[in-house]
């Protein structure tokens, strides 16, 4: 049983995230918090492996709640829920202890994968910060500048520089021909291959392509 | 920008000049009639019944002298006064181009009043639109947030209650709902994109640097061109309203580049210099992005003038172009960043 702390400002989104989740035999939802402050309080009283955050909330943010949180001696996993689709959030969120961002357009297909990828110790790598490395990492290929050492398969290297074009997984899937999951699997594969899988790794690289500030 | 003309600066002026336009006309007047009178009462010259041909030169002399004394004398007071008109049906505002100022002239009052009525309707127009411009700005900052904080999560509630309702309703309507679901999803997606070119959120929650990082890949993404972006480190902490100067200049620049400069690359840095902390827009393009009618170049000085800064834009000739944005800061240099 995966033990769930959901904080949202907004109590009807809170009920609709929680309902989503729960459809899941395996997720239970054990405390709710409407702001940053509140879940980090609630943390205290409850044994949670992991802590759902909006991003934006009032009085704390979620960014502020999740740096907060990783001070704690045994941190829960952390996932952002976001309204932004923008990469510096997503980096920023995985700079702020969280392994995972997901964006509130796609929360219904994504959340539950997320949370998996989350419990499984890998990064849920949000669509939109995956164009902007694999064009960084396609812009280094170009210059000749030393690359993490890995053989793509020949199909990866087409989705990725897809992916690097900004086209969504779902327009991958039509142009190749292929299922969305045989997409996805193909996007986790490569972030694996580039060395990009937990967020240690990612949140470096990022830092070294100059896409954030260290 | 506009020279500043002293008001009021009349110190060794003879009193004469001080005298308002038209007494100084009746006094030249009547003082060139009071020299014609007495020319006639001291001189032997005189007027007979019938008047003779000598005579006649005479008065005919006197009748010039006079008139060209009094034209040279009205001329330096009145020759102002054509100028003054003559300027008043081309003058353009804003252009900072103000009349000469004679310093012997006796008219130089009319044109220092006329200089320095330009600079009150100028910098009353950029207080105006200094203010209209921050009118613009906390509106749209205003509904960003409600689209983001309301509409926004009134749309994911929906999306997840229709996620709740896949695999519950009877096969006929399946389809219908995954089409809902999908038009929900574009309607948050549009709810996003609208509040962020409204208002960059990511500028109030991450700072500057982050929101030039979010505008250089936003720019990479969305077209052919490569972006280079270098923000000095130890930076001075800006203002909110001069991080956001910072921000739009960076934002139009940007645009004009991908828009008209035909480059192929292009660098923002954000450096500091002396007392200013500059920001640069430098593109490899064939066309002067910055010089384009409507490129918005005065947009950007106005957003510049508002916290004392100013907007130059240099180049173009076929060698790139460069739009440099300094803001003097007076603060100490602290860590910058959030």
């Amino acid at each position: 049983m995966i033990r769930i702390l959901l904080a949202d400002d907004h109590a009807l989104v809170r009920r609709g995230v929680r309902l989503i989740l729960e459809q899941e035999p395996d997720l239970a939802v054990v405390a709710e918090a409407a702001d940053g402050a509140e879940a980090v309080t609630a943390l205290r009283e409850h044994e949670v492996d992991l802590a759902i955050l909006d991003i934006a909330m009032p009085v704390m943010t979620g960014l502020q709640a999740a740096r907060e949180i990783a001070r704690r001696r045994t941190p829960p996993r952390v996932l952002m829920l976001s309204m932004h689709d923008n990469e510096q959030y997503f980096f920023q969120a995985l700079k702020s202890g969280a392994s995972g961002y997901v964006l509130k357009s796609v929360a219904d297909e994504d959340l539950v994968a997320a949370v998996r990828a989350t419990m499984r110790g890998d990064t849920f790598v949000y669509p939109g910060a995956m164009g902007s490395l694999a064009r960084d990492y396609l812009g280094r290929l170009r210059r000749g500048e030393r690359v993490p050492d890995t053989v793509l398969t020949e199909r990866e290297d087409q989705v990725l520089k897809l992916v690097a074009e900004g086209r969504s997984s779902k327009e991958i899937a039509q142009d190749l021909t292929i299922s969305l999951r045989t997409v996805e699997r193909h996007r986790e594969n490569i972030l694996a291959k580039l060395g990009m899988r937990d967020r240690t790794q990612l949140t470096r690289y990022a830092i070294r392509a100059g896409l954030i500030e260290p | 920008m506009t020279p500043r003309v002293p008001i009021g600066d009349a110190g060794g002026v003879s009193p004469f000049r001080r005298l308002p336009l038209y007494w100084r006309v009746c006094l030249i007047n009547g003082a060139v009639f009071a020299v014609g009178t007495l020319a006639l009462v001291v001189s032997p010259a005189s007027v007979s019944r019938n008047v003779l041909a000598s005579e006649a030169v005479v008065l005919v002399v006197g009748l010039v002298v006079m008139l060209v004394t009094n034209g040279l004398l009205l001329r330096s007071s009145l020759a102002p006064v054509d100028r003054v008109v003559r300027e008043m049906e081309v003058v353009e505002l804003s252009d900072g181009h103000r009349l000469e100022q004679p310093t012997t002239d006796p008219g130089a009052r009319l044109v220092r009043g006329y200089n320095a009525m330009l600079d009150r309707l100028e910098s009353e127009r950029s207080a105006r639109s200094a203010h209209a411009l921050a009118a613009q700005e906390s509106e749209r900052h205003r509904i960003a947030q409600e689209l983001h904080d309301q509409v926004g999560q009134d749309l994911t509630v929906v999306l997840l209650g229709l996620k709740r309702l896949d695999g519950r309703v009877p096969a006929d309507v399946a389809g219908e709902l995954e089409l809902l679901r999908e038009s929900v999803r574009a309607g948050l997606d549009d709810v996003g994109r609208v509040a962020r070119q409204l208002r960059p959120g990511v500028l109030d929650d991450l700072g500057l640097a982050s929101a030039l990082a979010a505008l250089c890949s936003d720019v990479a993404a969305h077209g052919s061109l490569g972006v280079r972006r270098t923000v000095s480190p130890g930076l001075p902490v800006l203002t909110a309203e001069q991080e956001l100067v910072v921000y739009r200049v960076a934002q139009e620049a940007l645009t004009n580049v991908a828009r008209h400069a035909r480059a192929s690359t292009v660098s923002v840095s954000l450096m500091r210099l002396g007392p200013d902390v500059v920001l640069e827009v430098n593109d490899d393009g064939t066309a002067a992005a910055g010089l384009v009618p409507g490129s918005g170049l005065a947009g950007m000085q106005e957003r510049a003038l508002l916290v004392g800064g100013t907007v130059a834009v240099t180049g173009g000739a076929g060698n790139g172009t460069s739009v440099r944005l300094s803001l003097p800061v007076t603060e100490p240099v602290t860590e910058g960043g959030r």
